[in-house]
C-alpha cells in the first residue's frame, strides 16, 4: 500500500535526477519515505535518491517495491506547473499507480520489478578530496568543457588550495580554477580523475538546480556528487566511474 | 586526377576510358532500338529533383543482390550484368502507372519498349546505387501481364493513411526484404502523400526507416553477455563486427587502403557513430545506414542490445563500386559467421587490432579509446 501527496515540483525534481541515468528503476517505499538506487546500462554511473516522509504533504506506506518507468513518468511530470499538488495511490498488491494533479487523473501500470535490474551495491571507496560548490557553477563548467572535449579532469591542487577542471580536445584546451573564495568549502587533499562528459552533461542539468553540491574525489577513482532535494527532506547521490588513459 | 574522381569523364586525356571499355567489352548483347523482355525493377535519377527522370530497368535478371550472392557471381559477372542493363528513361511524370506495376510485382514483368534511338553506353558509378551501363530514351512502353503482389505488400501499398516510415517497418516485420521495400519506395507506392523518389535516396531512406523501427527494441533489450567478433569478406570489402555488452551504441570505421577505389595514393579513414539518436547525414553516406541495419537485424534476432563497432576495410579487389548493398550483404554475411568470443569490448580490441594488422585503422575511432579507458563501477 502506498498513498501520498506531494508538491509536484519536488517530485519532478526527484524523478529528473533518476532520469539522467536510467529509464526504469525499482522504487522502494516504507513508512519513512521512498528511495531508489540504480546503475546505467553500461555500469558506469549510479544514482541513489531518497525522499523522506517530511518531503510529502501526507504520506503513508507499507514496505513495497514499485517498478517505475522513469521515462514515462518524466513525460507525465513535464505537464505539471509550480505549486501543483500531486496525489498518488497504490492499493495493496495493486499494479496500477493512480496519479492525480490539477484535473488530470492518470492510472499508470507499473513494471514487473523482476524485469528491472536488481539494486546495485555501492562500491566501497575512499574519496578524501572534498569540495562544496554551487550547482550552477558546476553545470556551467561542465557545459564549457563539453565545447572542446568529450572528457574532463576534475581535481584538487592542495598547494594552491584550488579546485580545477581541465578538458583537452584534439585542438583545444580549457582550464578552470576555483579558489576558496569561489567555493563553499574545500579540503586540500591531492586528487585528480578523468570523466566522460557524456554522463556529466546529463547530471549537470539536474545539479544546476541544487544550491550546493558536495563533490568527493580521489586519484583515478570515481567521483561522488551529492546534493539535497526537497529543501533538505531528500538527497541525491551520483557516482561516476573514471576513465583511465592507457599509457 | 584520380580515376575515382573522374569516373570516366576522360579527364586523363586518353581517347577512351580504360575502366569503361572494360565494362563495354563484357557486353554480350549489343543494344538495339527495341527491347522485349523482363523489367525487374525501376530506377530514378536524382538530378534535377523534383523533376526527375527515370524508368524501368531492362535486363534478364532478378536485380536482387542476395540472389547474385546466392548464385556465387563474381564482381566481374555482376558488373557484366549491370553493364548490359538498360535504364529506360521517360520524361518526368510519364508512365507512372506502368512503373508502379513493375515495382509492385514480386516477379519481373514482361515489357515491350521502343527507344528513340539505340541506347547509349554511359556507365556511371555512384557509391549508393548499383551501376547501370546503358541508357535509352523511351518512346513507347507496354507492360505485358499483371503484377504478382504478396499479401503484406498489397496491404501496405493500398493503405494511404499509413506513413512511409511505418510502412517500411511493417513490411520488414512481415519478412519483405529491404531491396523490395526500396523498389516500392522509389515508385512512390508507400506513405500518405505518394511521389516518386530517386533510387539512391530511397535506398538510404529505407535502410534508415527500417532501422528506426528496430531501434526501440535496441534501447530496451538486455545487453549481450559476451563480446563477439564476426568477420567476412565480400568483393574486397572486409567487414569486422564487434558486438559487446553495453547499451546500444554504434560506430563504423571505413578504411580505404592505398590504391583502393577511393583511396588513391594515401590511406583514407572515415568514422561516424551514434548513441540513442543519429543527428544529420552520415559522412560515410549510404554504407553507414546499410551496415547499421544489418547489425540491428542481427541484434533483434538475438533479442539483445550492445555496443557495436563495425570496421570496413576496402582493398583494391573492389575495383567497381556496386552500391551500398555490398556493405549490407557483407555485414549480414559476417554476422552469420560464428564469432570469436571475448570477455569484453576492451578485451576484444587487441584481437581486432591483430586481425587488422595493427591499430592504424582504429586510431580514428572515438569508441575504441573510450571503451579502453572507461572504468566501470564494478571495478571498484
Amino acid at each position: 500500500m502506498f498513498k501520498a501527496a506531494i508538491d509536484a515540483d519536488i517530485f519532478r525534481e526527484a524523478i529528473d535526477a533518476i532520469a539522467a541515468l536510467v529509464t526504469e528503476c525499482r522504487l522502494h517505499a516504507d513508512q519513512n519515505g521512498i528511495r531508489t538506487r540504480a546503475v546505467d546500462t553500461a555500469n558506469v554511473a549510479m544514482v541513489s535518491m531518497d525522499l523522506k516522509k517530511d518531503a510529502f504533504k501526507s504520506f503513508s506506506a507499507t514496505k513495497d517495491e514499485l517498478g517505475i518507468d522513469i521515462a514515462k513518468m518524466k513525460n507525465i511530470l513535464g505537464m505539471v506547473s509550480k505549486g501543483d499538488l500531486m496525489n498518488m495511490a497504490l492499493p495493496e498488491a495493486g499494479h496500477k499507480l493512480e496519479m492525480a494533479f490539477q484535473n488530470y487523473k492518470y492510472s499508470i501500470t507499473l513494471l514487473d520489478v523482476n524485469t528491472i535490474r536488481k539494486d546495485p551495491n555501492p562500491p566501497t571507496i575512499e574519496l578524501p578530496g572534498k569540495i562544496v560548490i554551487t550547482g550552477e557553477a558546476l553545470n556551467s563548467a561542465i557545459r564549457a568543457a563539453s565545447v572542446v572535449s568529450d572528457k574532463i579532469a576534475l581535481g584538487i591542487d592542495p598547494k594552491a588550495q584550488k579546485f580545477f577542471m581541465v578538458a583537452e580536445g584534439d585542438t583545444d584546451h580549457i582550464r578552470l580554477e576555483l579558489g576558496r573564495d569561489e567555493l563553499v568549502s574545500l579540503s586540500p587533499v591531492e586528487a585528480r580523475s578523468l570523466f566522460s562528459l557524456d554522463y556529466l552533461k546529463d547530471m549537470g542539468k539536474v545539479m544546476a538546480r541544487a544550491p550546493q553540491v558536495e563533490i568527493a574525489l580521489g586519484i583515478d577513482h570515481p567521483v561522488k556528487f551529492s546534493f539535497p532535494i526537497a529543501e533538505g527532506a531528500g538527497r541525491v547521490e551520483y557516482l561516476l566511474a573514471p576513465r583511465i588513459e592507457a599509457e | 586526377m584520380r580515376c575515382a574522381e573522374c569516373k570516366g569523364r576522360l579527364l586523363c586525356g586518353l581517347p577512351a576510358c580504360p575502366v569503361m571499355t572494360r565494362f563495354f567489352a563484357q557486353l554480350r548483347l549489343r543494344p538495339a532500338r527495341e527491347y522485349a523482355g523482363t523489367a525487374p525493377s525501376v530506377f530514378l535519377g536524382s538530378r534535377g529533383y523534383p523533376s526527375v527522370r527515370g524508368g524501368p530497368l531492362l535486363v534478364d535478371d532478378t536485380d536482387l543482390p542476395p540472389d547474385w550472392i546466392a548464385r556465387g557471381l563474381t564482381l566481374e559477372e555482376i558488373v557484366g550484368i549491370r553493364a548490359g542493363t538498360i535504364r529506360g528513361r521517360t520524361l518526368p511524370g510519364r508512365q507512372q502507372e506502368a512503373l508502379r506495376e513493375i515495382a509492385l510485382s514480386a516477379r519481373p514483368l514482361d515489357v515491350q519498349v521502343a527507344f528513340d534511338r539505340v541506347p547509349r553506353f554511359d556507365l556511371a558509378f555512384d557509391g549508393t546505387v548499383a551501376p547501370v551501363g546503358l541508357t535509352g530514351e523511351i518512346r513507347r512502353m507496354e507492360v505485358l501481364g499483371n503484377p504478382v503482389v504478396e499479401r503484406p505488400v498489397e496491404r501496405v501499398t493500398s493503405d494511404t493513411d499509413l506513413g512511409a516510415g511505418d510502412a517500411c517497418t511493417l513490411l520488414h516485420r512481415d519478412g519483405v526484404d529491404v531491396y523490395r521495400i526500396a523498389r516500392l519506395f522509389t515508385a512512390g507506392l508507400l506513405g500518405r502523400r505518394r511521389r516518386m523518389v530517386p533510387t539512391r535516396w530511397a535506398i538510404t531512406a529505407v535502410d534508415d526507416s527500417v532501422f528506426r523501427g528496430l531501434r526501440r527494441a535496441l534501447l530496451t533489450a538486455p545487453p549481450m553477455e559476451t563480446a563477439c567478433l564476426h568477420e567476412a569478406t565480400l568483393f574486397g570489402n572486409r567487414i569486422l563486427c564487434l558486438l559487446a555488452p553495453g547499451p546500444w551504441r554504434f560506430e563504423m570505421v571505413e578504411a580505404w587502403g592505398r590504391h583502393s577505389l577511393w583511396g588513391g595514393e594515401e590511406d583514407l579513414v572515415v568514422v561516424d557513430g551514434e548513441r540513442e539518436r543519429k543527428h544529420g547525414y552520415s559522412p560515410l553516406t549510404g554504407a553507414y545506414y546499410s551496415a547499421r541495419l544489418a547489425v540491428a537485424e542481427h541484434l533483434n534476432r538475438l533479442g539483445r542490445t550492445g555496443t557495436v563497432l563495425v570496421v570496413r576495410v576496402v582493398s583494391s579487389d573492389y575495383w567497381a563500386p556496386l552500391g551500398t548493398w555490398v556493405v549490407r550483404e557483407a555485414t549480414r554475411q559476417a554476422l552469420r559467421e560464428p564469432p570469436v568470443e571475448c570477455p569484453s569490448f576492451a578485451g576484444a580490441i587487441p584481437v581486432l587490432a591483430g586481425r587488422l594488422g595493427g591499430y592504424r585503422w582504429l586510431e580514428a575511432s572515438a569508441l575504441v579509446p573510450e571503451m579502453r579507458s572507461q572504468r566501470r563501477l564494478s571495478d571498484y
